[in-house]
């Protein structure tokens, strides 16, 4: 007689399951497209079979698979999807089981300790939030002075590389005229890393806190650094205000030389390829802005990798990436590296700090010379800088 | 706030020292505790104890004293061998209710945090867990003060709990130094009675395996290598080892599979907070930073004056790690043998 393991569904989880999804658990027809396009089968023999994952979900099976973790939320699948099935969505209310039954990777509860402690996911102080800004002087943001409040993010204010880039922001709205603030040491962490590592009901604590910290300090309109705290902002937050407004700075930027206040009086002399974060293009549908900003630079020759806009091919920081051990070898930012490298271009130029953290690490893995990575903002700013040395990148 | 079961008026002046041993070897971490035990009890004339469970453990007890015990409180059992947290919670707490300490420690290692945890909810009194440094007041009847950091080293907390006895702390390996022993000293043995019965304990140990795996975080010195050192962990082990540490990494040199994946220093590999950690040849990733930052002392040996690596540091050394760290390993040899009386050089 042929041995078969016996699977028994659970009831309970898979009511829960469809609930939670809104029922779009179940649009899934198991044609398999996601499998096809989810990009671990780039760095992997064995693909990571998404479409298995849903099937399992979609009966309330669920015995702590590991591939639930692998899942960078990049939603290359999802554009793909003909039924339209949120799959990272799905992906974390799996790991919100996870965390209920505690079945997680080592580490990751320190990561949500720490936003709990420091308001951060970085295990840094709360009193450094500002040291990113030390002698610029960035005031406090004041609805009555200021037109838009800066929204720093956890990353630009802590990690070294990433600081740069709010640096350079924060010379490009001088030089637009733009009056801003921040919100300085009280700065909250917008909770996306809680979010994508699937503890929801803490992240759903996290934005009605911070949206009404957003709601009481008068905010209208608001730029983030990070396209991760504004996928949340704008697609995660309840809204306490009808006109509030996150932007990702470079649809601010955008708008900003749109409107004829910022304008690049300096030639950038750089071939230069721009690499899609997933949250601010498949996730938001914003391919254009970047591109826009990179254009208007005198002297800019923009070159397109073979993937870009909606096939662009992610980084692997997405979706809490950034915290779980990604093995060498399996690394999609070595792939997008020789992609970038196929261009001819000096600069691959994006506008994330995790693209930023993952891209530059295959750079030095690869041990790749003669290209190196910038963010959109930091070559804009050479573009307007005086003398183009005062910005150390 | 309940009530402890002893309150500091019937509390005796004394420190106890939790003596965790294991397989007839005593922790590291107690000794250390002993020689503090001892200063702190000098400064007030108090009297030290340890607390000693186990079983065939008598030999010990002069260690115990060499290092500043007046008196070792003995339960000697085979139930109490190997440690169960049921068998030695039950006569911790039978010891210190006969013995009324003020003051309680325990080292901050997997046991002793799990015994102090159980005691001090058992005995309805305070942990100030993770102290920093200990010291006791004797203008408030030898109050204990705990220094505990938070948020990531950015605030230092001193912790006193003036209802409630003992005053219960544990303090991680290496936060003390270890007294120079006295051999010879003694002092009086007091033998604990043992009730304990099989079925108390829910723990049964049913075989002891010894990893091969390293815990990084329990190192007191870090010596850690990035692509720089260019694959020589060699000379990096050989300094670890003059210097009573372990050898790290970033995550490069784990990638190209010239160390281990359990030596990964960093957010996604082990954080750690070394004494001192020696940084040599990283460039200073933040991910990679976020492993170290906790380090009472932090240098880096880079050869990139602009690394990002000498932002954290608290000394740099701007040169080839490769020609820094034999140079700094051939002064140490030296010392060493200064110091063991031996040939000054070879």
């Amino acid at each position: 007689m042929l041995e078969m393991p016996v699977l028994t569904p659970d009831e309970a989880l898979w009511e829960r399951l469809f609930r939670e999804t809104q029922g779009t658990m179940a649009l899934c027809y198991q044609c398999g497209v996601c499998t096809a396009a989810c990009p671990w089968g780039l760095v992997r023999h064995e693909p990571f079979s998404v479409r298995a994952m849903m099937r399992r979900a979609q009966v309330g099976l669920l015995d702590g698979d590991e591939h639930l973790w692998l899942c960078a939320a990049c939603a290359q699948c999802e554009t793909l999807c003909p039924r339209g099935v949120p799959v990272s969505e799905i992906f974390q209310s799996l790991r919100e089981q996870a965390w209920e039954t505690r079945r997680i990777p080592r580490g990751l509860s320190a990561v949500l300790w720490s936003v709990y402690w420091n308001n951060n996911p970085w295990f840094q102080p709360p009193s450094y939030r500002v040291r990113w800004a030390r002698d610029l002087e960035v005031p406090r943001f004041d609805p009555a002075q200021h037109e838009v409040l800066y929204y720093v993010g956890c990353t630009s204010a802590y990690d070294r590389r990433a600081q740069k880039v709010a640096r350079a922001l924060v010379q490009l709205l001088r030089a637009a005229g733009v009056r801003f603030g921040t919100l300085g040491n009280d700065e909250p962490c917008c909770g996306e890393a809680v979010k994508s590592l699937g503890h929801r009901p803490y992240f759903y604590e996290i934005a009605q806190n911070n949206a009404k910290i957003f709601a009481d300090a008068g905010v209208r309109e608001l730029i983030t650094t990070s396209p991760h705290c504004y996928d949340v902002f704008q697609n995660h937050y309840p809204r306490f205000q009808a006109e509030f407004r996150p932007y990702h700075y470079t649809q601010y930027l955008a708008r900003l030389l749109e409107e004829g206040r910022l304008r690049f009086s300096r030639e950038v002399r750089l071939r230069v390829t721009y690499h899609d974060p997933c949250y601010l293009g498949r996730r938001n549908g914003e391919y254009d802005a970047p591109r826009r900003i990179l254009d208007a630079i005198p002297g800019l020759e923009r070159v397109e990798m073979a993937h870009s806009g909606p096939e662009a091919l992610c980084c692997g920081g997405g979706g809490g990436r950034m915290w779980l051990e990604t093995r060498a070898g399996e690394r999609f930012a070595d792939l997008r590296v020789q992609e970038a490298l196929q261009t001819g271009a000096q600069v691959i130029a994006t506008a994330c700090p995790f693209c930023m953290a993952c891209l530059e690490d295959s750079l030095k893995g690869l041990g790749v010379q003669g290209i190196r990575v910038m963010d959109v903002a930091e070559i804009a700013a050479m573009a307007i800088s005086p003398s183009g040395t005062d910005l150390r990148i | 706030m309940a009530a402890s079961l002893y309150g500091p008026d019937e509390a005796q002046p004394a420190i106890w020292v939790y003596l965790e041993q294991e397989q007839a070897v005593l922790e590291r971490v107690s000794l250390e505790l002993l020689s503090k035990a001892r200063e702190l009890a000098d400064g007030i004339g108090w009297r030290v104890a340890g607390l000693l469970l186990g079983h065939r453990v008598r030999p010990l007890v002069e260690q115990a004293f060499a290092w500043g015990a007046d008196e070792v409180w003995v339960a000697d059992h085979p139930l109490l061998e190997p440690f169960t947290v049921e068998a030695h919670t039950a006569m911790a707490f039978r010891a210190l209710m006969q013995g009324r300490p003020s003051v309680f420690l325990c080292g901050a290692t997997p046991n002793g945090r799990d015994l102090a945890g159980r005691l001090a909810v058992r005995l309805r009194t305070g942990l100030t867990a993770d102290c920093t440094d200990l010291r006791l007041d004797p203008e408030r009847g030898g109050l204990l003060i705990g220094e505990v950091t938070g948020f990531g080293g950015g605030v230092v907390a001193l912790i006193t709990m003036p209802h409630h006895r003992p005053q219960m702390a544990t303090v991680r390996p290496g936060v003390f130094p270890l007294a120079a022993p006295q051999p010879g000293r003694t002092g009086a043995v007091i033998p604990l009675d043992v009730d304990l019965r099989p079925e108390d304990l829910h723990t049964r140990v049913v075989e002891r395996v010894i990893g091969q795996g390293v815990d990084l975080t329990q190192a007191p010195v870090l010596v850690v290598g990035g692509r720089g050192i260019h694959g020589r962990f060699d000379l990096l082990r050989e300094l670890a080892e003059l210097l009573g540490g372990e050898v790290g990494a970033t995550r490069p040199p784990v990638d190209e599979g010239l160390i281990g994946r359990e030596r990964q220093v960093g957010q996604t590999g082990v954080v750690c907070r070394p004494k001192v950690a020696i940084v040599c040849g990283a460039s200073g990733a933040f991910q990679f930073v976020v492993g170290i930052q906790n380090a009472g002392t932090v240098i880096a040996v880079n050869n990139d004056p602009e690394a990002p690596i000498f932002e954290f540091t608290d000394y740099g050394v701007v040169g080839d790690a490769l020609q820094v760290i034999p140079a700094l390993i051939e002064v140490l040899r030296a010392e060493r043998m200064a110091v063991e009386g031996g040939p000054a050089r070879g």
